[in-house]
């Protein structure tokens, strides 16, 4: 009995862990607090933050309890995220929610959103030069859209391997863009540039926000066929939200569908984070990438607003640039609390998500570039 | 291989120059299109008035579906055929908040505002009890 | 910033105010802008602050899907504030853009409590106004 005992006690995870899975715990602790305490992205961080518990409880290797083994249910689950499904559905209920009114409005602002996408390829260059293989740096590099869905898919295509520390950074960066984005914004900008004010967008018709994303769609493929996956399904999910007709598949889509597929992708991208194959030096240097390309691709969005302005009557606000890295819609609230500290009657979040939403489809043309050309 | 040596080896200039390139083409172009899109749709949508104007005939009335109430401008009928789409939805006299719910969840335009305008321009009245009546017959 | 005595004797509700009174309420008033779609109280919730409308459009929707809409200066919203149990009937809502004036709830009873006359003449006139609303909230 007492070696029975004993054997038990060898198999429990108290016997099989080492320090690296309490490492991981810790980190997971720390995404469900910052996603319960302090409401970074909660929908997010909390069921990641709780996969990353459930991937680092040490388990003996063959009785199909890890994510990573063939039969496990958790690797069944998982197979949304390797082959690129979860992704694509998410997308349908980005689209499904989304009101691109103001981007119709203000369509120059669209250009905001594609300014933000030279995070993505400075960071291509940046992984590059440290000596990552092509794919595995455009996989680093599309952190840099804050774009988590399609930063997960480029990777399940590019460099499966690298799935768990790419979606954890691209997450976490999203969460912390109430963090990391206003002190480049106020850096980059002067007082005077914060309180510009933007004239009101012209009301836009109904007709029009059913044509567009049609006329989107096909535009956007047609240039970068590698997005079909991506636009393909947020244009689907938005022409579902605008056409009034098919309102109940709407309604599933940004309800059931979205909320469902996000508890999946986010316990098994968590739960993908095992210490052994999470904690390697390779993960630091893609937290260090990951975190750059934010920044650049902030950076680059106000830059190029301020560029703009040196052409413009009717000058934009740069704090609008922030907004076109795509995390929606956090990053157009940033843009709005940044100037409401300056001028608290300043209105901006309405514009800010013009180039937001621009961002998306930005980053997602840029993964289907980088797709075509090192996949 | 590190550095510039590796950028080079595997062609990450040319990608990066092309990639970006290319996002700001596609969404350069989506942005001229839908720039021009609202006013391809005025056109067509008052295409028989711009043929008239070219052919200098004297404007007649185009028969409308839906009567306009004085002081309404036309661009709002599409408005106003929405809404009356929903009410005819709705048990009558219909719920006011109800309507605006609708409207909200389907993402029509501006809802609060639009339904301000019906009620403004007594397209929309109450019926004394709490509930509202739709009195703009088609 | 404390709406001006002008404002407030331009207010039905205050018009048979004397300056005096005017005096003692105006520190409490404030201007407030909303938004359309803004939601100003919520059916149920704790009534804390009083509100008049000065611009705008506004519609109070009550639990059985009645509701009466608001279009004209002077129209008050949130009398619940003044009458127990404390917690908003209806819920407000901004169908345009506007601006209202708001009365701290709190504040503005204990002044009711502690001025009998001015008292008097703010319950009169919410009493016609409770009159005229009540049968919309109930069923």
């Amino acid at each position: 009995m007492g070696q029975l005992f004993l054997e038990f006690l060898s198999n429990t995870g108290f016997a099989l862990a080492d320090y690296r899975h309490f490492i991981m715990i810790l980190i997971g602790i720390i995404f469900i607090y910052l996603g319960i305490a302090k409401h970074y992205e909660p929908l997010l961080l909390v069921p990641i933050g709780f996969g990353i518990l459930v991937g680092n409880i040490p388990v003996f290797k063959g009785l199909g309890l890890g994510i990573y083994e063939d039969n496990s249910v958790l690797h069944y689950l998982y197979m949304g995220v390797t082959s690129g499904v979860y992704p694509p559905l998410i997308f349908l209920g980005i689209g499904a929610l989304t009101d691109f009114s103001t981007m119709l409005a203000r369509p120059m602002l669209m250009l905001l959103g594609a300014a933000a996408q030279m995070g993505i390829f400075l960071t291509f260059l940046g992984a590059l030069a440290l000596g990552f293989a092509p794919n595995e740096a455009a996989a680093i590099g599309i952190i840099g859209g804050a774009d988590g869905p399609t930063a997960i898919f480029l990777t399940a295509k590019l460099a499966p391997h690298l799935i768990g520390p790419i979606a954890v950074a691209a997450y976490s960066y999203m969460a912390l863009v109430p963090v990391i984005q206003p002190p480049i914004m106020k850096l980059l900008t002067s007082r005077k540039e914060r309180l510009i004010r933007m004239e009101e967008p012209r009301e836009v018709s109904k007709r029009e926000k059913i044509i567009f994303p049609i006329l989107g769609f096909l535009l956007c493929c047609f240039l970068a066929p590698a997005a079909l996956p991506l636009l393909g399904m947020l244009f689907f999910g938005n022409l579902l939200k605008e056409c009034v007709v098919a309102e109940r598949l709407a309604q599933a889509a940004r309800t059931s569908v979205i909320d469902t597929v996000t508890i999946l992708l986010g316990l098994t991208v968590g739960a993908s984070t095992q210490a052994d194959v999470f904690l390697t030096p390779q993960s630091v240097g893609i937290f260090i990438l990951g975190a750059t390309a934010f920044g650049i691709a902030t950076a680059s969005g106000v830059i190029f607003a301020k560029i703009m302005n040196l052409f413009l009557k009717a000058k934009i606000n740069p704090l609008l640039g922030a907004a076109g890295v795509s995390a929606v819609p956090d990053s157009a609230r940033v843009v709005q609390m940044v100037g409401q500290a300056e001028d608290p009657n300043n209105f901006l979040l309405m514009h800010a998500m013009a180039p937001n939403i621009s961002g998306v489809i930005g980053s997602a043309i840029g993964a289907g570039i980088l797709w075509s050309f090192v996949g | 291989m590190y550095g510039l040596e590796n950028i080079s080896a595997h062609n990450g200039w040319a990608i990066s120059l092309v990639g970006i390139t290319i996002v700001f083409t596609g969404l350069t172009l989506l942005s001229l299109t839908i720039a021009q899109l609202h006013k391809i749709l005025d056109l067509w949508e008052n295409k028989d008035k711009y043929i008239n104007n070219r052919n200098h005939k004297t404007l007649t009335s185009t028969p409308a579906d839906v009567a306009p109430q004085p002081g309404m401008p036309a661009e709002n009928l599409e408005d106003i055929h929405q809404y009356k789409l929903i009410v005819d939805r709705l048990e009558q006299p219909f719920s006011l908040p109800k309507l605006l719910d609708i409207a909200v969840k389907i993402g029509l335009e501006r809802p609060h505002s639009t339904i301000n305008k019906l009620l403004v321009k007594k397209i929309i009245v109450s019926d004394g009890k709490g509930y509202f009546i739709w009195k703009l017959q088609f | 910033m404390p709406a001006s005595l002008e404002l407030l004797r331009s207010i039905e509700l205050f018009s048979t105010f004397t300056q005096e009174e005017l005096e003692k309420i105006a520190p409490l008033v404030n201007p407030m802008k909303v938004m359309e779609g803004e939601i100003l109280a919520g059916r149920g919730y704790r009534a804390r602050t009083f509100f008049i409308v000065i611009k705008g459009n506004f519609m109070l929707s009550f639990e059985n899907g009645k509701a009466i809409t608001l279009h004209n200066k002077g129209d008050i919203m949130g009398w619940s504030t003044l009458v127990a149990p404390f917690q908003y009937r209806g819920t407000v809502i901004a169908l345009t853009k506007g601006e209202v004036l708001t009365l701290p709830g709190q504040e503005f009873y204990l002044l009711l409590q502690s001025e009998s006359v001015l008292s008097s003449k703010i319950m009169d006139e919410i009493n016609s106004i409770i009159a005229s609303r009540t049968p919309y909230h109930e069923a």
